[in-house]
């Protein structure tokens, strides 16, 4: 075990050494991307086995269960109405002239219905707008902004180019503020990139012949998008717009959805 | 070192401080001379005024502090037996006065419905088994990921690479919401209601 880690560390070193020398200077830029994230808002919707184990439980604890107050009263109620029909004698007229247990339950029922539970299409869900964050409340939403490559602009994860004196983590907050705005507040999970793309450029820049892009992932905490229009895209829709080979190394750490 | 004490004790009395005394005394200790040097005792306090008091009065209040102290010392015996309960863990009496009245009819089962349930059970498992290795597939591959870009970041520069590894101290403590069963709807207000605090209260 001892001689493992030895020869394990020596290896690594001799890795460092080896890269080392192949390039005093790198010949690559370093990019941080981020991916910014807002969790579901709602609980996906339940699939045919979920649903059926939910109801099976239900069942079963109403099986298990003691009767409650209000049905001991629902009870006993009926029993009085039943006492009252037959004209008995013995007939508590305070009892049976109060609210029954029915009558609360129906009250109860009414004001349930009454109630109007927000619906999870929302507005932007209606009008396909994808420039916020108050869509596709039951899925992982991924911010998506126009970034300038070179002189095309393709539509990528927000990312900026790592300056000098700087940690990567900070170069990732740096970039969400200069391309989403002060006022947009995100929480990073990680000091770590948590993914990594690597591109040639077409011709050399600078020196430079790609870059290489170190992901960092961060949750949507609130606000907007001031500076740039950025669109929040669920899974599907990252599928078709990300580029091929850019696609895969983001969806090597996102989450799978389920449904 | 007995002379020399005895010598302190009466030092007030002589007319000079006993150290400048030549002591010829020969001496015999284990232990190199010890240079400490007492203070010298005043054996004497200012005069206090005595007050008088009604023997009657101090012997009544003296029996007042002492009926108050047993009263207290008993007090405290008696709440060592006695534990506060958790009204929670109680079942109330009235409950357990109409347990019978209360126990629910059993449904009759048949044997189809009772098969159907079983098997639903093993589906079930079989469907958490499943989502369950999925789960770990996906945070491995999450992991694979992050240790790639580390590796990667290695290769490119080690002092990124040893501020990426740090350990993030933001992060705590942490707190995450949701989701949740229902949208929230924007601008409501909760009905609060109006409540009888029913606690007990539970002082000595």
């Amino acid at each position: 075990m001892l001689c493992r880690t030895i020869i394990q560390s020596e290896i690594t070193l001799c890795h460092r050494i080896f890269a080392r020398g192949l390039g005093t200077r790198s010949s690559w830029d370093i990019v941080t991307g981020v991916c910014v994230e807002r969790l579901p808002v709602v609980t996906p919707p339940l699939n045919d086995i979920q649903k059926k184990y939910k109801d099976l439980l239900y069942t079963l604890e109403i099986e298990k269960s003691m009767k409650s107050a209000h049905e001991i009263r629902h009870e006993n109620d009926k029993v009085q109405a039943e006492l009252l029909k037959n004209e008995s004698a013995e007939v508590d007229m305070d009892a049976v002239s109060k609210i029954t247990a029915q009558d609360m339950e129906d009250a109860a029922n009414e004001e349930l219905a009454q109630f109007q539970f927000a619906s999870i299409e929302t507005d932007a869900d209606k009008k396909g707008d994808q420039s916020t964050t108050e869509r596709c409340l039951q899925r992982h939403l991924v911010l998506v902004t126009p970034i300038k490559l070179g002189s095309d602009v393709k539509t990528l994860l927000p990312q900026g180019l790592w300056k000098e004196g700087e940690t990567l983590r900070q170069t990732a907050e740096r970039v969400v503020q200069e391309q989403c705005g002060p006022e947009l507040k995100v929480q990073f999970i990680s000091n770590a990139p948590c993914g990594f793309y690597k591109y040639k450029y077409p011709s050399e820049i600078n020196g430079k012949v790609g870059a290489k892009v170190f992901f960092y992932y961060a949750n949507y905490k609130s606000g907007k998008l001031t500076k740039t229009k950025g669109n929040w895209l669920n899974r599907s829709e990252l599928e078709k717009l990300l580029p091929e080979k850019y696609r895969k190394s983001v969806n090597e750490f996102l989450i799978e959805e389920t449904y | 070192m007995m002379n020399l004490s005895l010598l302190r004790q009466f030092s007030r009395l002589a007319l000079r401080p006993p150290s400048r005394i030549p002591i010829r005394i020969r001496n015999i200790t284990t232990t190199p001379a010890v240079q400490f040097k007492t203070t010298d005792q005043l054996c004497a306090e200012p005069m206090k005024k005595k007050k008088k008091i009604d023997p009657q009065i101090v012997k009544a209040r003296e029996e007042r502090r002492r009926k108050k102290l047993e009263k207290q010392i008993r007090r405290l015996e008696k709440n060592a037996r006695q534990l506060k309960p958790i009204d929670e863990l109680e079942v109330p009496l009235d409950l357990l006065d109409n347990f019978g009245k209360r126990k629910r009819p059993q449904p009759k089962l048949t044997a189809e419905v009772i098969e159907a349930r079983a098997l639903l059970q093993k589906d079930w498992a079989r469907y958490k088994r499943e989502e369950y290795i999925s789960n770990v597939a996906q945070i491995d591959r999450i992991m694979a990921a992050q240790r790639r870009a580390l590796d990667k970041l290695l290769e490119e520069s080690e002092d990124l690479y040893n501020e990426a590894i740090m350990p993030d101290l933001q992060l705590i403590p942490y707190e995450i919401k949701g989701p949740v069963a229902t949208p929230p709807i924007k601008s409501y207000e909760s009905p609060d209601g109006e409540y009888i605090d029913v606690s007990k209260k539970w002082d000595n």
